[in-house]
């Protein structure tokens, strides 16, 4: 440890330049321009509105349906991956090591894929003519049941389910590495002392894991509720809007429908919502980690 | 032990169980790579067979088209060109940050690590949107400029933090050592930091190449015809109302296998990188 002031900030300098002008300036502008209507291109004749735009999203239907969509989407999603890639991880401790790693090696895989690539696979596989998911549903008579991307009712679970296949994977890498620094002695001491399987995971696993998890959650849940590329792929918030998360629906009335004012607004709103949520949980992880 | 067959077939029950599991999870998430990887070497006609068959003529068609009549070889070089330089520029500029927020003594260095994590909280959308408009304010939309600067600011913050962690874990003497040796803190720097930190380093500029490899939201809004990126390309084919699925298929299996082989040589490292330090592998 030494003091090199100069230097230091010579060197911290060009890290804070990229985030200030990746960052730091658009969000500024972002916040600048939700206060005026106008559309791309024409920032000249933008008409100052103040706050109109966030008393619109207020009582926007739409625009308070992508927010439920959004929370339902990021509670869907991420209950069942951690379910699934916990749940995995215990096994996979439990088995031989050299299985595991390379078992771990497949099952990570899904996580190196592109999004708009994972859309493409589940789009092929949900396709109602053609797909996999209805043969395989077919052997159990489900397949008139399910609605796939097509019925408003199922497209958010069919979506959240490729996010599952898609995010599972960071979960249970995560988990692992969380599990592997549980030393066996307690689990020897609590065999000993006559606990079950049941009873070593719920009163040495589950409370030993809890920082990481609270890690997982966060990263998982803050990614979930930004989800944009997965649904882009598979449904492009359809049908009937019934998959129209709030990154999706800013995008749609900025590119598509060219209200930039209105929708900066609700991307500020997305990440407002965003800060509300997960900034406690946030504070709690990483504060004390330095 | 009282009931030696009892227990014994109860043992095996269960790992009988476990296998299945394992088996059924491996087919869950290998299944659908395997299914788009067969379907890139298919012919129209059996791409359309239910269920897929795994006995066909094998053929090379799909990725002449996606190559040659579908720009891919192109959207391949600028993928490359902007993961590259902007994996580059996180792990450079990322390294000397780490390096000065942890051996320098910086007032304030924890709060200006926290700061860079508040990144990780802004949605895509956000950034997205404003710098768009700004960027076609200056005139560089449509050029790599939009994708490398994004590419950057949003891998910058996990970078600084896997190699915080790593210079941390260094023994502290070493750099005291060279300290007391008569090497300068920049010295010190680059004969003995760098080159422990280097897996670090390795880690860090896969994960954050891969991620740029794979972005879609910045790469299909800041590019143009001649910038567009893997992903780009095939979010065109996937966005029109009937898909091409054999060309798209040989697209997406070009783009995900180069990740998927380098990910099996950086496996130890995605917890860590992933979370930013905050769970060690």
């Amino acid at each position: 440890m030494i003091r090199r002031p100069y230097l230091a900030m010579f060197l911290i300098l060009p890290a804070v330049t990229v985030v200030i002008f990746a960052m730091l300036i658009p969000l500024g502008y972002g916040l600048v321009m939700s206060l005026f209507d106008y559309k791309i291109g024409s920032e000249t004749s933008a008409t100052f509105v103040f706050l109109k735009n966030y008393v619109r999203f207020l009582q926007d239907p739409l625009a308070i349906k992508s927010l439920v969509i959004t929370l339902a989407f990021t509670g869907l999603a991420l209950s069942l991956e951690l379910l699934l890639g916990v749940g995995m991880a215990v096994l996979l401790r439990s088995i031989p090591e050299r299985w595991a790693r390379i078992l771990g090696a497949f099952y990570s895989m899904p996580l190196l894929v592109s999004p708009i690539i994972v859309g493409l696979i589940w789009r092929y596989m949900y396709d109602p003519t053609f797909g996999v998911v209805y043969y395989v549903l077919s052997w159990f008579g489900l397949d008139s049941v399910f609605g796939g991307l097509e019925k408003p009712g199922w497209a958010l679970f069919s979506v959240a389910i490729a996010d599952v296949w898609e995010t599972t994977p960071f979960v249970l890498i995560v988990a692992s590495a969380g599990l592997a620094n549980i030393p066996k002695e307690l689990y020897e001491a609590a065999r000993i002392d006559g606990a079950n399987a049941l009873y070593s995971l719920m009163r040495i696993t589950l409370p030993l894991l809890k920082k990481v998890l609270l890690v997982v959650i966060i990263i998982r849940g803050t990614d979930a509720f930004r989800v944009f590329d997965i649904i882009y792929a598979l449904t492009g918030g359809g049908p009937g809007n019934s998959t129209l998360s709030l990154s999706i629906y800013a995008f749609q009335k900025g590119f598509d429908q060219y209200e930039m004012g209105y929708a900066m607004t609700i991307s500020i709103m997305t990440m407002a919502a965003l800060v509300v949520v997960f900034a406690p949980l946030m504070k709690k992880s990483y504060g004390r980690s330095l | 032990m009282k009931h030696p067959k009892n227990l014994d077939f109860k043992k095996w029950l269960v790992n009988l169980l476990k296998i299945i599991a394992l088996a059924l999870f491996l087919l869950w998430t290998i299944g659908p790579i395997l299914l788009v990887i067969l379907t890139s070497l298919k012919n129209q006609k059996d791409i359309f067979t239910v269920p897929p068959t795994f006995i066909f003529r094998l053929t090379l068609d799909n990725y002449s088209r996606a190559l040659v009549a579908g720009d891919f070889a192109r959207y391949f070089v600028n993928s490359a060109f902007v993961a590259l330089v902007s994996s580059l520029l996180s792990v450079g500029l990322g390294t000397f940050c780490a390096y000065a927020l942890v051996s320098l003594r910086v007032r304030f260095a924890s709060l200006i690590a926290q700061l860079f994590l508040l990144g990780k909280l802004v949605p895509a959308i956000t950034m997205l949107l404003p710098l768009f408009a700004l960027l076609n304010m200056v005139g560089l939309l449509g050029t790599f400029v939009g994708p490398i600067l994004a590419h950057t600011a949003i891998n910058l913050p996990f970078v600084i933090w896997l190699i915080m962690g790593f210079i941390r874990d260094l023994p502290e003497d070493l750099e005291a050592a060279a300290l007391v040796d008569g090497c300068t803190a920049m010295q010190a720097f680059w004969k003995i930091v760098v080159p422990l930190v280097l897996p670090g380093l390795a880690a860090s500029m896969i994960l954050s190449a891969q991620f740029s490899w794979n972005e879609l939201v910045f790469a299909l809004q800041l590019t143009n015809l001649d910038t567009y990126t893997l992903p780009v390309g095939i979010s065109k084919f996937v966005g029109s109302i009937s898909v091409d699925w054999g060309k798209s298929s040989a697209a997406a299996t070009l783009t995900m296998v180069p990740m998927i082989i380098i990910g099996c040589f950086i496996q130890k490292y995605i917890a860590k990188g992933t979370t930013g330090g905050a769970v060690k592998g």
